[in-house]
């Protein structure tokens, strides 16, 4: 009877192992053809301003959306906001962060509703020529007669047998109607920082709104901030320290309707003291 | 001589095996990588993205910064290399006539760069 051979088998695994060692921790395969999502996180929110400028120009929130989608973020509005704090917080010039904050807030917004009936869906996926694991995917809609909706799926660009033009860019998604104030609150309540002025915003669902631009104006000033930089107290939450005896206006957006005569509540405590309160406004969508 | 022969070519085969496996079928996943290592379709849209930006911003200076990321030739170069790669792949009309118009703007910014 003729022996197993245990030798020629264990050669093999040892062989194996160390062809994967070799390939793994000596001489790994070399870094090329990555996907935005294994970027360093520094280009990743260079990769994000850049999509919010390109997203600024062409107004096609589905591209920018597929383009978000590439960078693996859990969270993509989440991932903007954070990003708009840390662009404000580095004094970064302030149409960057009004693009991200734009981007940001029109995400939130559902999609629009086909224009027509008519629908076509190109497609194009070219062949894989190495091991890929995310297809790039960037849909696109236009609004004409009739509405295109094509997707281009690219996989591995090594060969590309049947190429089908790509979509061109969509049309600018029709701005929502401007906020109007619909409730403002005094608030006389320990604890709070007096003269703070909170804003709420919410869009006609009542539903808080990420990446609303607030600006406050008084006699000689202006101060322009976002909404959703304190998430834990809502998407929609946004505030500002006002100083006793300043008149303020507060408007939601350039195009919101002006708030005006805003300035620190005076209130009295239990105990007959006066302090400052704080306000709060309620912006909505109508 | 023969007794040896076996063991030896199936270390040989296990090497083989091993580097296939490490290389091809579960090669080294890498993070933290920069954007002169994106596929070329992945190149091919940022370079469309700074094209998009560069329509409206019409700054060739910031532009040329954006696409400096993606590696160190000029600009035109990277412009013109994004223009190939979005022809090559079949990006649409309109898209193309943007990364023309981007790389003849990177080009004429280097000319008069000193």
């Amino acid at each position: 009877m003729k022996r197993f051979p245990w030798l020629a088998l264990i050669m093999l695994v040892l062989g194996v192992g160390v062809g994967v060692f070799y390939s793994w921790f000596i001489a790994p395969a070399p870094i090329q053809e990555t996907s935005p999502h294994t970027l360093r996180a520094d280009f990743k929110d260079e990769l994000r301003s850049l999509i919010a400028a390109s997203y600024a120009s062409s107004g096609n929130l589905e591209r920018a959306r597929a383009r978000l989608a590439l960078l693996g973020d859990a969270d993509a509005l989440a991932a903007l906001n954070a990003q708009a704090q840390r662009m404000l917080a580095a004094d970064e010039a302030f149409e960057s962060v009004q693009q991200v904050a734009r981007l940001a807030a029109d995400l939130q917004k559902p999609p629009p509703e086909p224009a027509s009936t008519a629908t076509r869906l190109p497609t194009r996926t070219s062949a894989p020529s190495s091991t890929r694991q995310t297809a790039f995917v960037v849909p696109v809609t236009a609004q004409t007669t009739e509405t295109i909706i094509p997707e281009q799926i690219i996989e591995p660009p090594a060969t590309l047998s049947t190429p089908t033009p790509r979509p061109t860019r969509t049309s600018t998604p029709l701005p929502g109607r401007a906020y109007e104030l619909i409730a403002q609150d005094t608030l006389c309540e320990a604890g709070l920082q007096e003269g703070l002025l909170q804003v709420l915003v919410t869009d006609a669902r009542r539903k808080q709104v990420a990446g609303a631009e607030i600006i406050v104006t008084w006699d000689g000033g202006e101060e322009r901030f976002f909404t959703g930089f304190k998430p834990e107290l809502g998407n929609g939450y946004a505030d500002f320290v006002m100083q006793v005896g300043v008149l303020y206006t507060v408007r939601v957006g350039t195009g919101g309707a002006p708030v005006t005569n805003v300035s620190p509540p005076g209130c009295l405590a239990e105990d007959g003291a006066s302090y400052t309160g704080a306000i709060r406004l309620s912006f909505q969508q109508p | 001589m023969s007794r040896w022969l076996a063991p030896l070519l199936a270390l040989l085969i296990g090497i083989a095996l091993g580097l296939v496996y490490g290389w091809v079928v579960s090669p080294v996943e890498y993070v933290d990588t920069t954007p002169d290592t994106l596929r070329a379709d992945y190149r091919a849209d940022y370079v469309l993205m700074v094209a998009e930006a560069y329509r409206t911003e019409q700054d060739p200076a910031l532009a040329a910064r954006r696409l400096a990321i993606l590696g160190s030739q000029a600009p035109g170069e990277i412009a013109s290399q994004g223009l190939e790669d979005a022809r090559r792949i079949g990006f649409s009309e309109a898209d193309l006539d943007l990364l023309q118009k981007l790389t003849t703007a990177m080009q004429a910014w280097q000319g008069e760069t000193p």
